[in-house]
Parts: structure tokens; sequence; C-alpha cells
């Protein structure tokens, strides 16, 4: 392949950054005219702020209009960001790998880069975190030369897949996945092509939100495209220029400032679990990070010991793990600097070739991105410790919850095919902080704008009617301060007589850890309830429950619905069909706790049990604190608890030293549960180095190895209870 | 740059803060003393001699002891030893079954076969200082090393 002239610009450019340690050596726009510098800065902003807001009022679909599943950015010719919206805040950086992509294969000469060209990638190897990640970038020209791109990103409710609805927990493939356009041309001369959208008709259940998201995202970039050459007019190209490359230098100059000042330097280490629930093959995923805060500013992370890539959709790509850590260090560290490519570069990521976080092709799903999910998270956790030793508490905060939602598909209420998913668990419980509780029914870490959308928005565009959507009582981690609670949803299936229901999720593992003596978040669960006895309940005008009640055993609606029950651990469920009165539940996830349960003020959990956010169960065994019949706090009964739930832990407790010796003798004696066992067998085969430190830890022999029990109960295997009275037999 | 007062930060540490007061501190820029005046607050309040290097995470300082090693303390006054090595060593230790009906009831518990939790108590105090979500088998995790000397520069630098 010839290069090109902007293959060898990127070329160029890079060697330079590898070569100087930085993007420019000098700021003579900052340093000649600060003021006209920021003036430049905010109207580009303000620009892809506009495209941001028209774009979400031309969409049909509720993840761009209700959610704002939604981000643009304006990239220097190379592909770098210089400026981005609000909004999906992972995705600013996958899309500056679409563009160097394309520059990188020859898409200059061929088909080249007009003005009024518009390219659409969701290809997630190239740049995105998964199919329903769709991104559209248009060249910004003047006087016949490329001086930049506007790009627009949204996440669109179907995709094509094998399961409707994008989100496919069971996906062996990418091919499982949906509809891929890696990198294609869908308009020339600001003009839609027609074939192109026929290709999306015949192959999306749902093609009007992919179409209409299109032409949501074309008219967000051909706004930035038009108020830059604007801008160019104003201000000079050569200005807009320079000023464009000395943002970028800019913000990670400020980002290694603002390290060395709220940080503490060390070495930080957290760990992070998803899990494959693949029938047959079910394993753990290991999502390890060690994070080193640097002395001069710079966060080096690194995520060996990863778990290998596997024929499991809950895996994600490099572009998606580098967007998590820009994620996280955006919202954590650097909110207040300008967002753009400088903020990576203070970050320097190692991410081992062929691991869940980098998959060897792309053949490997990634529809659930799950493990770079939690170790993106993770990396947030060790922040959170470096900034505690600053003082900074107010900064420092458990794990964000792990989000799960329903997906359907088939004959909607209207008679149309259609598939989509709910996206309300866009408001989880937030993490518990350093010095306060979680929110409740809040936001998620991957879209901190994300909202839970109307209940009726839901109903239009997806078949079932809600019977309940409440805060999941007691959903938030245990601690000194809670997790927040997220949203428990209860549905009946209605209007359609050809709806199949599926829901994607995690293993049955703890996805949000607390933090310095908090309780995880708890375990994400379904529970699906057919040949209800709902229409006989409705015609007879009875009390329909409205939620689950004081005891997840034995959940309200359980005991309030005559069904053939099924308990999904994990929430996976691959799409089946559902009949009308069917009853199924979805939860957002909730956020993790922080500090010791022991610890919190008796006063708080009073104030939660009065706002059904807790239980008497969970304030007596969890927290310790006696609560008189009017809910008033037993100050004295409650420091006896506290007193006698001290000494049962000295009591029940272990030496380190012990443990560690019973451990140990129970890895030579004894297998493991299989999913461990693979785990193990997995990260050691893969990570000479992580198979030292686990042998060194146990002071193991060399030749050590994994034993598997007998696989238990998988979670796609549901647990069945019925509370269907028994029926007459008419002998007659 | 802020300046906050110390009964504020001691307000911010004892979680007496409303919302809105800490959305001030996080909409400020950080004030470069915090770190120094929220160790001036916790030496005060534990009334120790030796001085407190690090406040590592809820409970557990490093301290500089007469002798010049740095040690891990509780602020029950427990040691857990040479700050270099993880102070989970010289914890109690106690392996929960998520299902074991005591925190988690029913679905909200992790499968065990899957995830165990391994609470680490003070042996002093028994005050839950972390809790791991961690498989079976899984080695302790070592959360902080502090680059203590490094720490001091910047104070010194500012």
């Amino acid at each position: 392949m010839s290069d090109t002239p902007l293959r060898q610009q990127l070329l160029e450019l890079e060697a330079r950054i590898a070569a100087q340690g930085c993007y420019l050596t000098e700021l003579p726009a900052r340093e000649s005219d600060p003021i006209r510098y920021e003036l430049l800065n905010s109207k580009l902003v303000e620009t892809v702020t506009s495209a941001h807001e028209v774009a979400r009022l031309v969409s049909a679909s509720p993840m761009t209009r209700e959610l704002g599943e939604v981000i643009f950015g304006l990239y220097t010719p190379e592909g770098d960001a210089v400026v981005l919206s609000r909004g999906l805040l992972i995705h600013i950086h996958t899309m500056s790998r679409m563009i160097k992509w394309m520059i990188r294969n020859g898409y200059e000469e061929s088909p080249g880069f007009r003005h009024g060209d518009y390219y659409f990638n969701n290809d997630p190897y190239i740049g995105g975190a998964h199919c329903p990640d769709q991104m559209i970038v248009t060249p910004i020209i003047h006087e016949g030369r490329l001086v930049g791109w506007a790009g627009g990103l949204t996440h669109t409710p179907e995709t094509g897949s094998s399961d409707p609805g994008g989100f496919v927990p069971f996906a062996r493939s990418r091919f499982e996945e949906g509809l891929f356009l890696p990198c294609v041309k869908i308009a020339e001369n600001d003009e839609i092509k027609r074939d192109l959208e026929v290709l999306v008709e015949r192959n999306v259940r749902s093609p009007l939100y992919w179409l209409t998201d299109n032409r949501a995202k074309m008219t967000g970039v051909r706004m930035i495209r038009e108020q830059v050459r604007e801008l160019i007019a104003e201000f000079g190209i050569e200005y807009f220029t320079q000023a464009s490359r000395e943002y970028i230098e800019d913000t990670y100059r400020a980002a290694r400032r603002r390290v060395q000042a709220v940080l503490a330097p060390g070495r930080y280490r957290e760990v992070s679990w998803r899990g494959s629930v693949m029938p047959g093959e079910e394993r753990l995923l290991h999502g390890p990070v060690e994070v080193t805060v640097r002395r001069d500013g710079h966060l080096d992370i690194d995520f060996t010991g990863l778990s290998p890539a596997g024929r499991h959709p809950f895996q994600g790509t490099l572009p998606t793990l580098e967007g998590l850590v820009m994620n996280v260090v955006i919202q954590h560290l650097f909110y207040d600097l300008k967002h753009n490519e400088g903020v990576l570069m203070a970050t320097r990521l190692k991410v081992p070739e062929g691991s869940a976080g980098n998959p060897p092709s792309f053949i490997y799903p990634t529809a659930l991105w799950g493990i770079t999910y939690g170790a993106g998270l993770a990396t947030g956790q060790a922040l959170s410790r470096a900034y505690y030793a600053r003082g900074y508490r107010e900064e420092v905060h458990a794990t964000s919850a792990l989000s799960t939602g329903y997906t359907a598909g088939g004959t909607d209420h209207y008679g149309r095919p259609f598939g989509a998913h709910n996206f309300e668990f866009a408001a989880a419980g937030l993490f518990a902080t350093g010095v306060m509780d979680g929110l409740d029914t809040a936001g998620v870490e991957f879209n901190p704008e994300g909202e839970m959308g109307d209940a009726e928005i839901w109903e239009q565009i997806l078949p079932p009617v809600y019977l309940a959507r409440e805060i999941h009582v007691d959903g938030g981690g245990f601690g000194k301060y809670r997790g927040g609670n997220g949203v428990f949803s209860v549905y009946m299936v209605a209007g359609s007589d050809d709806l199949e229901i599926g829901s994607f999720g995690s293993a049955p593992i703890f996805s949000a850890p607390g933090l310095m003596g908090g309780y995880p978040a708890g375990a994400l669960y379904m529970w699906v309830g057919s040949r209800t006895n709902l229409k006989q309940l409705i015609e007879s005008g009875a009390a329909l429950p409205a939620g689950e009640g004081d005891n997840p055993e034995r959940p309200a609606f359980v005991d309030a619905i005559e069904a053939d029950w099924e308990l999904i651990r994990g929430a996976n469920r691959l799409a089946r069909p559902v009949e009308n009165f069917d009853v199924f539940t979805a939860m957002s996830g909730d956020g993790g706790g922080f500090g010791d349960p022991i610890e919190r003020d008796p006063a708080a959990v009073a104030a939660d049990l009065a706002n059904g956010l807790t239980t008497r169960w969970t304030a007596e065994h969890v927290y310790g604190v006696m609560l008189g019949e009017d809910g008033a706090v037993d100050e004295e009964g409650t420091r006896q608890l506290r007193a006698w739930i001290r000494r049962e832990r000295l009591e029940r407790a272990l030496p380190a030293a012990e443990y560690r010796a019973r451990v140990r003798e129970e890895l030579l004696t004894q297998p493991l549960p299989a999913p461990v066992s693979r785990m193990y067998r997995d990260v050691m085969g893969f990570s000479p180095e992580w198979r030292k430190h686990f042998l060194e830890f146990w002071n193991l022999p060399d030749d050590w190895e994994p034993r598997e029990a007998e696989p238990g109960r998988p979670p796609s295997e549901p647990i069945r209870l019925s509370t269907r009275r028994p029926v007459e037999v008419n002998h007659a | 740059m802020p300046e906050y007062s110390k009964p504020q930060i001691a307000d911010l540490l004892a979680g007496r803060l409303s919302p809105e007061e800490l959305q001030v501190l996080q909409r400020q820029e950080k004030d470069p003393g915090r770190e120094a005046l929220v160790r001036e607050i916790e030496q005060e309040r534990l009334g120790w001699a030796e001085p407190i290097l690090v406040c590592l995470q809820q409970h557990l300082y490093v301290v500089e002891n007469p002798d010049g090693t740095r040690t891990v303390r509780c602020d029950c006054g427990h040691d857990f030893g040479d700050y270099r090595r993880n102070w989970k060593d010289n914890a109690l230790v106690y392996e929960r079954d998520p299902s074991d009906g005591m925190i988690y009831r029913g679905p909200r518990a992790a499968d065990p076969d899957w995830n165990i939790l391994r609470e680490f108590y003070c042996p002093g105090c028994a005050a839950q200082l972390d809790v791991e979500v961690v498989p079976r088998g899984y080695p302790f995790v070592f959360n902080f090393l502090p680059d203590i000397d490094a720490g001091e520069e910047n104070d010194n630098g500012r």
C-alpha cells in the first residue's frame, strides 16, 4: 500500500510523540493570547454540545431521545479527540480509533475522504464496545485539505443479533451479535445511500431506531462540520490547527499536574470478576488491575493476569478497555479538564494480547464486554485509595453497579416486527462514597448522565407493561455508608401473541465490590412466571403485587400470583417465547458499600427503614441496629448487639497464617468448583507472571495444577418453583 | 486555591457534611494543604506520639516508630507490622459462604462455587477492615503500597 498524505502524517505524528514524550513541546497559541485560545475552545465545546442536543431530538430511538446514550466530538486530521460533548464518555476514544483505522487502511485513496462523505462503524475491534455502539464521522475539508473530523455515536437498541436486542448472553462468535458495518461509507454529498438503508431494513428487527439514529448522527456531525468551517473563517486555518493540537498537550500536562496534586504515589491492586455462563463451559473471568501512581504524574495501569479471551460475550476489545479507563479517569480525576486525547496520554495501559481485554481475533464476541468493564471499574477503586491517602475523602467511592436488563423481540403491540432492549438499567444504584451513602436509582459508570426513561415510553416501544417499578430494597452493598439501591421492575406480558423475552446479566457472582470493609452489592437475578392467574386477578379487581416486598427469598409477587416460576441466578436468559399474562422481573444493579456496616449511624438505618429502603432483618442482622416497634432506635439494644457481633467475629475468624495454611492444604488435597478451577487453569496457562504469583503466595510446588470438582448447577438452569393451586380433576 | 478550616475537614471525615456541602468540596479545586490537615486531625484524635505518615484506609495508618520502622497501625492501637508487607497477613480472616443466609438472602447471594467473601478483622478491636470478593483459593489482594518518600517530596515541593 502506498503511503497517502494522511497516513504519512499519522505515522510522523506517532514517531514525534514517541521521540519527544509529549504531543507538542511548546504552546505558542496559549501563551501568546490565552483569551483567544480559550475563546476558540469554548466555541468548539459549544459546537459539539449543540450537536449532541439537536441529535437527541432527531432520533426516534428512546436510547438517544430519552436516555442520552449519545456523544459527539471534534478530531484532528489524524483522529485525536480535540473537544467532546457530554454523554457516553467511553466512546470519545473509540471514535478516534475508527478514524485512525481508516487512515491506516488506505481509505484516503479509496473510497476517499471528500466533503459530504459520512462513514459508519460499529465494529468494536476497530472502535466501539459492541455491535449496538454505532458511530458516524465526516471529514472537514478546507481548501481541498482535510483539516479535521466531526464524529458522533449512539447506542441502538436492536442490531439483528441471534437474540433480539443486541445483548446476546450466549453468543459463541461475533456472527451472532448482529449486523456489523465496519467503516462503511453510508452517504455522499450529504445524501444517505438508499441501498445501505435497505441493507439495514433487511437485517434488523426494528430498523427505525438504527436508521433514525443515523439521521441524528449525520445531523450532528454536519452541524459540527459547518460550524467549524465558520470558526476557521473567523480564526484562520493556521490558528485553528495549532490551537486544536495545543488543547491536547494542554490536557496532557494538566492531567499529570492533577495526578501529582491529588493522588498519593504508590502501587495499588484491585480485582474484579465476571463470568461466562455458556452451558457446559461455565467459568469465572479474572479482571485484576495494578495501578502505579508515578511521581511524574503518569498512571501506569497494568492488566496482567486478565483471563484469556474465550468463545463467550463477556469480554471486550482493546478500544473498549482504553475507553473504559478514559471514562473512569475523566469522571473521577480529570472531570474539569478539557476532555480530549491528552487524558489518555497521562495513562499508560498494559493489556496482554490474547486476553479478554484484547482478544486475538475479531471472531470473539463482545456483546456484554463484561470483564473489561469490571477491570475498568477496579481502576476507579485504586484511584479511590489514592485519593483517601491524600485526604480527599469526598472523591472516594466503592464500585459501580453491573447493569442488567431484558431484551424482547417478535411482533409488537402494533402488529409490527420488532426487537429491542429495555435500558432503564442506566439508573442503577450508585456506589457508596467515603463520606455518604450511594445515591439510589441514580446512574451508571459507563454513562454519567444516563437515566431510566419514563415507564410510559418503554410501554410504547415494548409490549410488556409494568406491574411495579420500585427501588430495590437493600440492593446496595451494606456498609458504614451503603451502596445505592437500583431499580427493580416487575412486568406483565401484554398485547402480543408472538413475543420472546431474554435477559443479559452476569454469572451468579458479586459484580460490585465494597471498599474498606463494605460489602458488595447483591448478585443479579431474574424471576419469570408462566401460566399465571393474572387475567383472573385483574378481572376480579384484586390488588396486584407492587414489588418484591421484605423477603427476597420469597418475593411478594411470587406469593400473590399463581404461576410456574423460574429463578435465574445471574439474570442471563436466552430469549424464549412468553404468553400474555406471563410475568418477569428486571433489575438495574446496585452499588457497592463503604466501611464496616456496624459503624453505620443507627439513625441512618432507622431512616432507611422509614423510607422503605431497608428491612428490619437487615437492620438487625447486618447493621446490628435494634429498632423498637415504632421504628425508633433502641440505643442500648444496639450497643449490646454490636458488641456481640464484634465478639462473634473474633471467635469465628482465624489468624491469617492459620487460614493460609488451611487453604494451602485444601489446594493440595481437594478439587475446586468447576468455574473456579477453569479460571485458575486458564489464567495460569496464559500468564506465567500470575502463575508465579499464585504459587508463591500459597507456597505450592511448581507442578501444582487445579483439580476440577463435579460441576454444580449451571446458572443457565433456572431454579423452579410453582405457586399454582392443584388443578381440580373433574371425574364426571 | 480554596482553604478549609479544621472543623470543616473534621466534619468531612466524620461524615457530618450534607450532600450540598460535599458538592462544594467536589466542585472546588482541591486544597493543597488537605493531606497535612487530615493527618493533623487524626493525630490529635488518636493522641499517638508516633507521627502518622499515611492514612492508609478506614482504621489503618502507617506510623513511624521511634526506632525508625514504619508499621501499619489500627486506630485501636493494634500493630500490623511493616507497611511494605500486606497488613492482611496479620489480620483475622473469616471466609464466608455468601449463601449462609447471614448477610444476603435468597438469590442476592453469589453462588459459593463462583465467589466467596473473605472478611478481614482487626485482632484488637474486631473492626471489619476489608471484604474481599474472590473465588476459593485466591491469594490475598495487597491493595496499597504507598511510595511514602515520594509523598514527602511532594509536600516539600509545595
